[in-house]
């Protein structure tokens, strides 16, 4: 069971406070901490989960400059076997058509009986590069997989749908699959396991030798301003300590209705 | 004329929201852009469902065959590339749900049209067509223009738009036929399944107390437990509590989860990712408990506590028993 | 008749005796094999010394095995009569054979001391073995686990020394010497017997029945129990001996299992269960226990490293076995609040957090079975700086409105205060930094803080085993000090004290003069009392109350600082301080240490409520910590045991504060 496995390094913004950049058409990563994208977390976890289970190998792939060989290392100590990274200094240039276009070159040349990507990535939840892919290299896929078995040769594959339902589904290999977050319990990936892992073959592929047009590497979408939220009225704020905000919030729920 | 495509989404036997919800804003497009809208309803025994939409569009074009019956992307893909080919429209609105976020982006590298996902508004400005949507979990707006082409293809944000009707229209139906013998099926269906029905129906409940990624840990979500207590309200919770598997999934509120719509909904350490908020859009009040002012939820909540949640909490749920018991 | 041993009389196959004797040696010396494969598995890293502590440690615990003796004078007696009978007769034994074979000495007045001093070694065997099956078999002491073995060894042990004395007063009956008398056990066997002949018939019987038990007992012993007196003196010697620090750059290289001395003490174990009895976890009936780990361990030990898996087939089926059902479960190592407790009181000096400490390592590299609060805590750790907030910016807002130096943006101080993870960003603790920058500022002290720049000491990371990222804060540290010319550093944590104290120097040990970095570390008690000594704080107001002082785990045990904070307490006044059930070396963890801060584990509560009531019980109004773990569970644990009408925690700076009349914090 050969894998592969489409990774990004995303800044963590869950605490951050954020700001526009100078040019006005992304925010400022300069302060903030790069890791793996959470549902790439789930898809290269699931990966190795299957290869434990088969045999096979596992491949982690991103598109990005040295600092993002951090993500692949990653990948190597949770249990890939070899990593590639396609050189890219600055990937703000390429929206998903390009990256999808570019990372569909690599893996054409690749034996691969499955490709997982993340569902989104979380910095710009576009959701596009997945099946891209599978378009472009025109093979089976299936979306927001949440559970996942392999019977002979097919892979039986969940996909999440809305309010809690599910869509089962019989899919023949090789197949992409984006992966949904809670499909499994992603493993602690240790120090000692990244420097262990340095030992495992990490590969650096230069743009220029894919032999994509300049035409494919033109994005389809261009972020022409990025701002933050307009002021709406939003909530009224409820002040003062504890005790004040209590006896303010009981008024609210006696009011409508919900408590006597 | 030019026109305007909206991928009608419906599944078993039901229209989704988000088809009038797309239908609203195309509705206004058409408008603003004089272009015909025309919506593409793909199924087997779809006419019920063309008669929901038939005030909405000017023209319907419906492929009904058994062989439709599960939505397929590929099949749909093929479809509709093959009408885009033929009509040429200037945009094609497909909805931003699970089935959505397959066919889209297959069909944009099919059919070779750019593609913007997730858009919350759609602005055409100097004949320049501009998608804004978010980025960075909600944090950060975006407007996103695109590369010259025949057409774009958009995915909408479920419960952005209103589902009312604009306008006033009267569908011309077509009814069409597509060889599916040419398509390779590639995915089969087998079933759908549903997520265990448990003790509670969140759904049905006046008063929801709702916890999120800021409890921190599992042992803390009984502070929470015991505010829901005090109040005689019905514990929920947002999706990654049920990542974890600290609470089951059928007392998961939003897209994934359930759309819930109680009398009060209270937001316990939940930031307020469009997915969780779109399970409150139905809600009466909503009052936030979060410690940090910019969350996103702050911005849809009625009222906000901007505070420590192990601070406010455990005061609050006192406070409540006092009054329960001197009143 | 010569007074002197009369050997092998009336035994005439005496070859066979030696045939058996043989044997007997080549199993023994089989079993040692055994047990030293198993440890030189380990030795590759590990340095001894000669260290004068080792020597003192063995004549007193190895000797006289004083530490049996706490809490339990009968089990303190009871083993120096039967390890002592035991030697000497075997000593008694060697002489002997050395009298036969080498050089007869053993006569005239030289024999019968030799006679007498084994009649009364034997004796004291004899009653030692008895207490012994008391204790187990009627009393019942309850940490006493007794398995099919033990009962075994014993009755093995009592019949060879009494079938011994029964040899030795059969030959009396017929030999009738002028000297019998300083046999006298043996001759009291002798008048059981009726006549000559009789005696003649049973002799041989007898003397075989005693040799057979005897050579038995000395084959089993290395597979056995008993082989703990040979383990144990190791562990006792090097008990003193801090281990080598195996840093994570030795381990890219080769596997590492259990170093040597982890080996010994699953070797010298004898299943006493005095550190159940004193465990935390295990008295607050957490599904942990020491001792069950440690036979676990050792039971992993031999089968992974045993001499016949060399041979292919043994060695395959070992690692089927091992996978299937693995010797040491994984659920459980996680409870260990490494509190240390276990090595104050075992009389062979095993601490069961050390190979604990050991699996949690291999734990941490498998990385599935990790608990994930614990995964989300280090992966933050990791990016942050600490453990807690996915934010560096946190750190520096404690001080509110007080004004205290920052180091890093300018301020001089010779003195750091190195605020910490925990004091620095949960909200309770962070009372107890206010409450120490107001008595350092009291007291008139030069000093200032690293603001948001400071890093973590690493502490956690290094109790879960996460040793490449404790590496990792330990370099940024050590970075962040030499970078600001940091040489002398006070903390809140006796966790962060313990790490720069005790784990630092040993990393420190292997870099070059040039890149140490040296700098002296105190616990903020020690810092406060030496103010108080130099007159510079002087409680003046009297705080009419009743505290209690829990001792925390990393400044007592740990680093021996029991009775610093009680000097200070005593220098309040009005103050009475009464000391709980458990206090000093004996204190309760509060549960917040090894890790447990950061694991969901069931029922984890209880164990800080165990403390809490023991510091209700006493009538305190006041537990006084000086620890912020200790703060956080015990004040968690005062709520969630509803006795917060009852009594409150405070940290000991807070109470001086208000000693000090420095009164409250403006928020």
């Amino acid at each position: 069971m050969d894998i592969i496995v489409c990774a990004k390094n995303v800044p963590d913004v869950a605490e951050a406070d954020l700001n526009i950049s100078d040019k006005g058409t992304d925010i400022d990563k300069e302060d903030l901490v790069f890791g793996i994208n959470d549902w790439d977390n789930y898809a290269i976890e699931e990966a190795v989960l299957l290869k434990e289970k088969y045999g096979g190998t596992v491949t982690a792939i991103t598109v990005g400059n040295e600092d993002d060989e951090e993500v692949l290392r990653r990948c190597l100590a949770m249990g890939a076997d070899r990593a590639i990274r396609i050189e890219a200094d600055d990937i703000s240039r390429f929206d998903s058509f390009v990256i999808s276009k570019i990372l569909s070159r690599v893996v054409k040349d690749l034996q691969f009986d499955l490709i997982f990507t993340g569902v989104l990535a979380e910095d710009d939840y576009y959701g596009m590069v997945g099946m891209m892919m599978a378009e472009e290299l025109n093979i089976n896929h299936a979306n927001m997989i949440t559970a996942l078995e392999i019977e002979d040769g097919k892979a039986r594959t969940t996909s999440e749908l809305e309010g809690g339902l599910g869509e089962v589904s019989l899919i023949e290999l090789p197949a992409l699959l984006t992966i949904q977050t809670g499909i499994n319990e992603p493993r602690y990936v240790s120090i000692l396991g990244i420097r262990k892992a340095a030992k495992k073959e990490l590969k650096t592929i230069e743009l220029p030798d894919l032999g994509i047009s300049d035409e494919e590497l033109s994005p389809r979408t261009i972020i022409e301003e990025a701002f933050l939220p307009p002021e709406t009225e939003g909530a009224e704020i409820l002040a003062g300590d504890p005790d004040k905000i209590s006896s303010d919030l009981i008024e609210i729920l006696k009011k409508k209705g919900v408590m006597e | 004329m030019s026109e305007l495509f909206v991928i009608v989404e419906h599944r078993l036997g039901e229209i989704r929201d988000i088809t009038f919800e797309m239908l609203w804003k195309a509705g206004e497009l058409a408008e603003t852009l004089s272009s015909n809208l025309t919506a593409i309803l793909i199924g087997h025994e779809v006419n019920s469902i063309a008669e929901k939409i038939s005030d909405r569009a000017d023209k319907i074009i419906i492929f009904d065959d058994e062989g439709l019956k599960n939505f397929n992307a590929d099949i749909y893909k093929e479809i509709i590339s093959r009408l885009i080919e033929e009509s040429k429209p200037t945009l094609t609105l497909i909805g931003n749900t699970s089935w959505g976020m397959e066919l889209a982006p297959c069909l944009s590298i099919r059919a070779g049209l750019p593609l913007a996902t997730d858009c919350i508004d759609i602005i055409s400005k100097n004949g320049n067509l501009i998608a804004q949507r978010q980025m960075y979990s909600g944090k950060i707006f975006a407007n996103v223009s695109f590369a010259e082409s025949d057409g774009y293809i958009l995915t909408i944000r479920s419960g952005i738009f209103p589902t009312d009707r604009i306008g006033d229209r009267q569908a011309q139906i077509v009814q069409k036929d597509f060889p599916l013998k040419d398509i390779t099926v590639k995915k089969n269906f087998i079933e759908f399944v549903e997520t265990a029905a448990g003790d509670v129906d969140i759904t049905q409940a006046e008063l929801l107390i709702s916890v999120g990624r800021g409890i921190g840990e599992e042992d803390n979500i009984t502070i929470v437990k015991e505010l829901a207590e005090a109040l005689n309200g019905i514990l929920s919770c947002s999706r990654p509590i049920v990542d974890k598997n600290w609470l089951p999934k059928y007392l998961q509120v939003g897209t994934s989860g359930k759309s819930v719509t109680p009398k009060v909904y209270i937001a316990v350490g939940i930031s307020g990712a469009f997915q969780h908020l779109a399970g409150i859009s139905g809600a009466g009040t909503v009052i936030a408990i979060n410690k940090d002012p910019k969350a996103p939820i702050f911005r849809t909540a009625d009222y906000g506590i901007v505070g420590d949640l192990f601070k406010i909490v455990p005061v609050l749920k006192d406070k409540i028993l006092e009054v329960k018991k001197g009143g | 008749m010569e007074i002197a041993r009369i050997h092998f009389w009336e035994i005439n196959t005496v070859w066979l005796f030696y045939v058996l004797a043989g044997l007997t040696v080549v199993i023994f010396l089989i079993g040692l094999f055994f047990h030293a494969s198993i440890w030189l598995a380990g030795l590759k890293r590990d340095k001894f010394n000669f260290s004068t502590a080792g020597v003192i440690n063995l004549l007193k615990d190895g000797l006289l095995g004083k530490r049996i003796f706490k809490g339990d004078l009968t089990a303190g007696l009871m083993h120096i009569f039967i390890m002592w009978g035991f030697i000497g007769l075997f000593v008694g034994t060697v002489l002997s054979t050395t009298d036969y074979w080498l050089i007869h000495f053993l006569s005239g007045d030289i024999y019968l001391i030799f006679s007498f001093c084994l009649e009364i070694l034997g004796l004291m065997l004899i009653v030692g073995l008895f207490m012994a099956l008391i204790r187990r078999y009627i009393a019942k002491v309850s940490r006493l686990n007794n398995t099919s073995q033990d009962l075994w060894i014993l009755i093995l042990l009592l019949a060879s020394v009494l079938t011994g004395f029964l040899v030795e007063g059969i030959r009396l009956a017929v030999q009738r010497p002028e000297w019998g008398g300083y046999s006298f056990a043996g001759l009291i066997f002798s008048s059981l017997l009726s006549s000559k002949d009789q005696a003649t018939t049973l002799y041989p019987f007898m003397w075989w029945l005693h040799a057979l038990i005897s050579l038995g007992l000395v084959a089993y012993f290395p597979f056995s129990k008993l082989f703990h007196s040979l383990a144990a003196p190791f562990n006792i010697y090097l008990a003193p001996q801090p281990a080598p620090v195996i840093s994570t750059e030795d381990r890219l290289s080769e596997e590492l299992e259990f170093p040597f001395r982890d080996m010994i003490d699953f070797s010298a174990c004898t299943n006493c269960g005095r550190c159940n009895e004193v465990c935390p976890s295990t008295s607050a009936m957490e599904p942990f226990s020491p001792r069950e780990f440690i036979a676990q361990a050792n039971e992993y030990t031999k089968l992974k490293f045993n001499p016949l898996n060399r041979i292919k087939w043994f060695r395959e089926r070992l690692i089927k076995a091992i996978s299937e059902e693995p010797k040491i479960s994984p659920e459980q190592i996680w409870y260990c609040t490494t509190c240390r407790a276990c090595l104050e009181v075992c009389p062979v000096y095993i601490g069961a957090f050390e190979p604990i400490r050991r699996v949690r390592i291999a734990e941490i590299e498998e990385g599935s079975r990790v608990p994930s609060l614990l995964i989300q805590s280090l992966e933050t750790l990791y990016k942050y700086n600490n453990p807690w907030e996915s934010s560096k910016k946190k750190r520096g807002e404690w001080p509110g409105v007080l004004d205290v130096p920052d180091l890093t943006k300018g301020a001089q101080a010779n003195l750091c205060y190195f605020v910490g993870c925990t004091t620095s960003i949960d909200t309770r603790a962070q009372d107890l930094a206010r409450a120490f920058v107001k008595i350092m500022t009291h007291a008139g002290i030069n000093f200032g803080t690293l603001g948001q720049k400071e890093t973590c000491c690493g502490d956690i990371a290094r109790r879960v085993g996460e040793d490449g990222l404790f590496e990792e804060q330990m370099e940024k540290t050590l970075d962040l000090f030499a970078k600001h010319g940091i040489i002398e550093v006070v903390t809140s944590s006796p966790h962060c004290f313990n790490a720069f104290g005790n784990d630092y120097p040993g990393y420190q040990d292997l870099k070059t003069p040039e890149e140490r970095l040296t700098f002296r570390v105190r616990h903020y008690t020690q810092l406060l009392e030496e103010l108080m000594d130099r007159g510079l704080i002087k409680p003046v107001k009297s705080l009419d109350l009743k505290v209690t002082y829990h001792d925390p785990c990393y400044l007592g045990r740990y680093n021996h600082i029991y009775e610093g904070p009680r000097r200070i307490i005593r220098s309040i006044p009005g103050l009475e301080l009464v000391e709980m059930a458990h206090f000093g070396p004996d204190s309760l963890c509060c549960g917040g240490g090894g890790g447990r801060m950061w694991e969901e584990l069931e029922d984890e509560q209880k164990l800080s409520e165990v403390r809490i009531r023991e510091a209700a019980d006493t009538g305190a109004s006041v537990m006084v910590t000086a620890c912020p773990y200790c703060l956080i569970m015990l004040e968690d644990a005062l709520k969630t045991a509803d006795l917060e009408d009852r009594l409150r925690v405070m940290d000991l700076n807070e109470l001086l504060t208000e000693a000090l009349g420095l009164g409250d914090d403006e928020e």
